[in-house]
């Protein structure tokens, strides 16, 4: 007789464990993971509603709705909010949680208290950041970088600001160190590597740079903070300090987590495509590795954030061949997604559209990349909305469509319920239309030259600026969409079967949602992931 | 890149826009060919038109081809970057020699003369190589045409260097965030004939003309004159300090033109006109304070030139930035007014805005600062006390303001 653990559904109370400690003390992965989802969503609304009135303040050149004050504190949310926040915990912290053990037939992650405590140190971060808006001298106005001597100098509530991302930091940490352990430790006895799912091999990569490059941004923000107390004197030229070693230090952390945003999402991807293809995945070895290879390069490019900074012409050279070594294996994983679809037999769901436009938005901001990689290109776009719209594509087209994907994939997994399929595909139409017409411009505009960062513009700008508001609007229009479809379903019976896409990871052998207790004892068979001979659909 | 963008104002810059080419170029090839066949391939083996997969788990050539390809092209890129880069690096050794100070949120160009400026002038087919570093925090020189960029790093020199090929103007724009007015740290390089250039930087600062200029905006020419003659009123040409006979009821007083008597003179001309001549029009209600005060400084002969020199250093040294002359708040107190009028400082006490206090608050402005303003005004101890009187003056000139 099973208990009741294995069959109740692990979004439903437990005999005797009920309310909202049974979620906020769980231990259970896949309800930590829930937390995050719900916590990275809010953030993810917190940021959009900051993003768009920034666009509304850029519609025309001088003061539209705000002060310049109130604009320059708002792109420094906006950043914190979106990386910190929202980015960086997203696939891997939400989605990472609820399917990393499903997807290796394990019982939990390695450290199941560590977990929550993770999640809480997430949410005391979280906390801290929105406090610091309405404490001390007002809203940081520094921009997510901090850079110095400007961020020891402002008044404003900094300090606050950077034990949050200290905090922040250590959750990051944490998971990392869990997932690597987890993976190492308790995969399911017949799931060797090569049997491992490609989201499992990206989040592998990313726990690794979670791991390693993580302390290094802890180390800076506790530098600056102590800088600000003590006025010691590592970063003010004006104390014997030096303003090029905080943005080394700083960009040693920050470049890596642009992988740390990016990796999991591929990995998503490559989950997504075949299972929608009907075909294995083209070039398993290839994408794995290539995981692993995008990890430890890109943390040998964190210079190159830095070509007008002041730095040796010397150190140009090494980080500008680096960051050209670090484009290829990001080449390799998007020949290999398109040549999965090569005879294929394709059905055109709302994961794999979100999927593809993720490969298209993606290979735009790759392939701009290639103009920052450059160092002579790179000295006329840096710090112009060339780079705003670069970093948008890759971190918004990319990790943001790879969220989308993955929520309309494992969406009836999780709920057990179908989302409204009609509203999913036109948001989709909205979502790209909107993005395009949002961030194309500013494409044009950073080549105009255009610098980031200004509340205020030459009149020669303002067409792209417009252009770009008017998207904003249709962005919203598509999110708001999207985030109906799915909510609007999440009420009403559980109808859906084990596997409604005919997927062949482990996690579609489970419940739909999963009970509380999963693999308690693993499963006796471990298929390759991605061979659908056989595989059922269960919808 | 297309004139729509922004045409290439130098050979190296012409250097770069190949880099962009190339790498747009290669690019957008590469985003076509994906796109076409990621659409093609949806339609092609869409379920309904090809309901069997094939069983394809990879092919090592393919895996070889699209690693080798890739590599070679960026490889490509980067050779073409890094020998763009070392054109905008290497300034040639007889290059003209500027010296830049970013500060918030101005700019001062400093030429081996010793002239100062808040404007580049630069002559046209020479090179010019600026030497840059930063009073306070981080900026970035950016020049979109010259596609030239460098941070300015306090504590530190950096350089750029630029030969420009046409005259004209071209935007300057700060490109490192530096706080509150980041976005209106902005200037000009002009470019400019190699002799216009020499007649600029041989030249002092506006001298007489802006009060001339006013003078004449008045109206006032057409009455008095500049050079002695006698028109239909009495020539300005050294009136200041001399003796004046005032038509008083029947008779005449004598009056000395000093500053409060060509001060009334033209706010209220008819209460005390110089005998001999017909009326005037007042022009208390047209003439604002500050162009009065111009005009003023002029007619009192070299108080004019140091009104004017005290502006131009204010610019020149970036002060008006922070601080504004027309009674609006910026980043500091405005300068309208100030004069004169008590300030509340950091530590509570009431001073008196007088010319000690307000060279102090100049040279020194870390021990002298105004209650509820930021304290990122740096130092401005270079400057000698001729400047600073001429600065103070000015600042005098702006009578009306808060209180």
């Amino acid at each position: 007789m099973p208990s009741p653990g294995e069959t109740v559904p692990f979004l439903d109370p437990l005999p005797g464990r009920s309310g909202l400690t049974s979620w906020i003390f769980s231990t259970d992965h896949k309800r930590i993971g829930m937390l995050y989802l719900w916590c990275i969503l809010t953030m993810f609304a917190v940021g959009v509603a900051i993003g768009v009135l920034m666009r509304l303040e850029l519609i025309a050149p001088g003061r539209t709705i705000m002060g310049a004050q109130a604009y320059n504190a708002m792109f420094t949310l906006h950043g914190v909010v979106m990386v910190f926040l929202f980015v960086i915990p997203g696939i891997p912290a939400a989605f990472g949680n609820i399917l990393l053990p499903l997807q290796i037939g394990a019982e939990d992650v390695s450290f199941p208290r560590l977990n929550i405590f993770s999640w809480w140190l997430y949410l005391t971060g979280a906390v801290l950041a929105v406090t610091s808006l309405f404490t001390g001298g007002g809203p940081p106005d520094t921009g997510w970088t901090f850079y110095v001597p400007f961020s020891e100098r402002t008044t404003t509530n900094v300090s606050l600001a950077v034990v949050a991302v200290f905090i922040l930091g250590f959750s990051s940490i944490l998971t990392g160190l869990n997932f690597i352990t987890t993976i190492h430790r308790l995969r399911a006895p017949q799931m060797s590597w090569g049997k491992l799912p490609l989201f499992v091999w990206s989040l592998y990569a990313t726990a690794w740079i979670q791991l390693l490059a993580t302390p290094v941004l802890g180390v800076t923000v506790a530098l600056v903070f102590i800088e600000r107390l003590l006025g010691i004197g590592l970063f003010d030229p004006a104390k014997g300090g030096d303003p090029l070693l905080y943005q080394h230090l700083f960009w040693i952390y920050s470049h890596p987590a642009v992988y740390i945003m990016i990796v999991p999402a591929m990995g998503v991807v490559s989950e997504i495509i075949p299972a929608f293809d009907r075909k294995s995945i083209f070039g398993y070895k290839a994408i794995a590795v290539s995981s692993l290879a995008i990890a430890f390069a890109g943390s040998l490019v964190w210079a190159h954030h830095m070509f007008t900074s002041g730095m040796s012409d010397t150190a140009v050279l090494v980080f500008s061949f680096l960051t050209f070594v670090v484009a290829i294996p990001s080449a390799i994983k998007v020949f290999n997604w398109v040549a999965t679809l090569y005879k294929g037999s394709i059905y055109l769901e709302p994961p794999l559209l979100f999927a593809l436009g993720f490969i298209f938005l993606f290979s735009v901001g790759g392939l701009t990349g290639l103009v920052l990689g450059s160092a002579g290109t790179d000295i006329h776009v840096h710090d112009t909305y060339f780079v705003v719209a670069h970093f948008h594509y890759v971190i918004f087209g990319g990790t943001g469509f790879g969220l989308f994907a993955a929520m309309h994939f494992w969406f009836p997994k999780i709920f057990g319920r179908m989302y409204d399929r009609k509203l999913a595909n036109a948001s989709w139409y909205l979502l790209i239309g909107g993005f395009n017409m949002l961030y194309f411009p500013m494409f044009l505009i950073g080549l105009m030259g255009m610098p980031r960062r200004y509340y205020d513009y030459l009149p020669m700008y303002q067409t792209g600026h417009m252009i770009s508001t008017a998207g904003s609007w249709v962005l919203v229009a598509g999110l708001v969409t999207m985030f109906w479809g799915l909510s609007k379903c999440l009420r009403g019976p559980r109808t859906v079967g084990r596997n409604p896409w005919g997927a062949a990871t482990l996690e579609w052998t489970l419940p739909s949602p999963p009970p509380h207790l999963t693999f308690l004892d693993p499963p006796d068979e471990v298929p390759s992931p991605y061979s659908y001979a056989g595989v059922k659909r269960d919808a | 890149m297309t004139p729509t963008i922004i045409q290439a104002g130098t050979a190296a810059a012409a250097r770069v826009d190949q880099t962009f080419l190339l790498i747009f170029g290669v690019s957008a090839a590469i985003l076509v060919f994906i796109t076409l066949l990621m659409v093609w391939f949806v339609f092609r083996y869409h379920h309904a038109r090809h309901p069997q997969a094939a069983d394809i788990r990879g092919n090592v050539w393919a895996e070889i081809a699209w690693t080798v390809i890739p590599t070679v092209l960026v490889m490509g890129m980067f050779w073409s970057g890094w020998t763009s880069f070392k054109a905008l690096r290497s300034a040639p050794a007889d290059a003209m020699r500027v010296k830049v100070t970013a500060r918030m949120w101005s700019w001062v160009f400093e030429y081996e003369n010793g002239r100062r400026a808040s404007t580049l002038y630069v002559p046209v087919d020479r090179a010019v190589r600026l030497d840059m570093t930063s009073a306070d925090v981080l900026h970035s020189f950016f020049v979109p045409a010259f596609r030239i960029k460098m941070d300015t790093v306090p504590g530190m020199e950096t350089y750029a260097w630029f030969q420009a090929e046409r005259e004209g103007s071209y935007d300057i724009l700060c490109a490192e965030y530096c706080g509150l007015q980041h976005a209106n740290m902005l200037s000009t390089v002009e470019v400019v004939s190699a002799e216009e250039f020499k007649r600029w930087s041989e030249s002092g600062a506006g001298g007489d003309e802006e009060a001339v200029g006013l003078l004449e905006t008045y109206g006032c020419m057409g009455c008095h004159s500049l050079d002695g003659s006698e028109e239909a009123g009495p020539t300005l040409m050294g009136i200041y300090g001399k003796e004046r006979p005032i038509v008083d009821g029947g008779g005449t007083r004598t009056v000395v033109a000093d500053e409060e008597y060509l001060r009334r003179a033209i706010l209220e001309p008819d209460a005390e006109l110089v005998a001999g001549y017909e009326g005037m029009p007042s022009y208390k209600e047209e003439m604002p304070a500050e162009d009065l005060e111009k005009i003023i400084r002029f007619l009192t002969g070299g108080a004019a030139r140091d009104l004017d020199r005290g502006r131009s250093l204010m610019e020149a040294e970036g002060c008006l930035s922070c601080h504004s002359t027309d009674g609006s708040e910026i980043a500091g107190p405005t300068f309208k007014g100030i004069y004169g009028h008590k300030v509340v400082l950091e530590d509570g006490t009431e001073v008196v805005a007088d010319e000690a206090y307000l060279a102090e608050a100049i040279r020194d402005p870390e021990k002298t600062m105004v209650k509820g303003y930021e304290p990122i005004m740096p130092p401005y101890s270079h400057l000698n006390d001729e400047d600073v009187k001429a600065m103070i003056d000015y600042m005098r000139s702006l009578p009306e303001g808060h209180d």
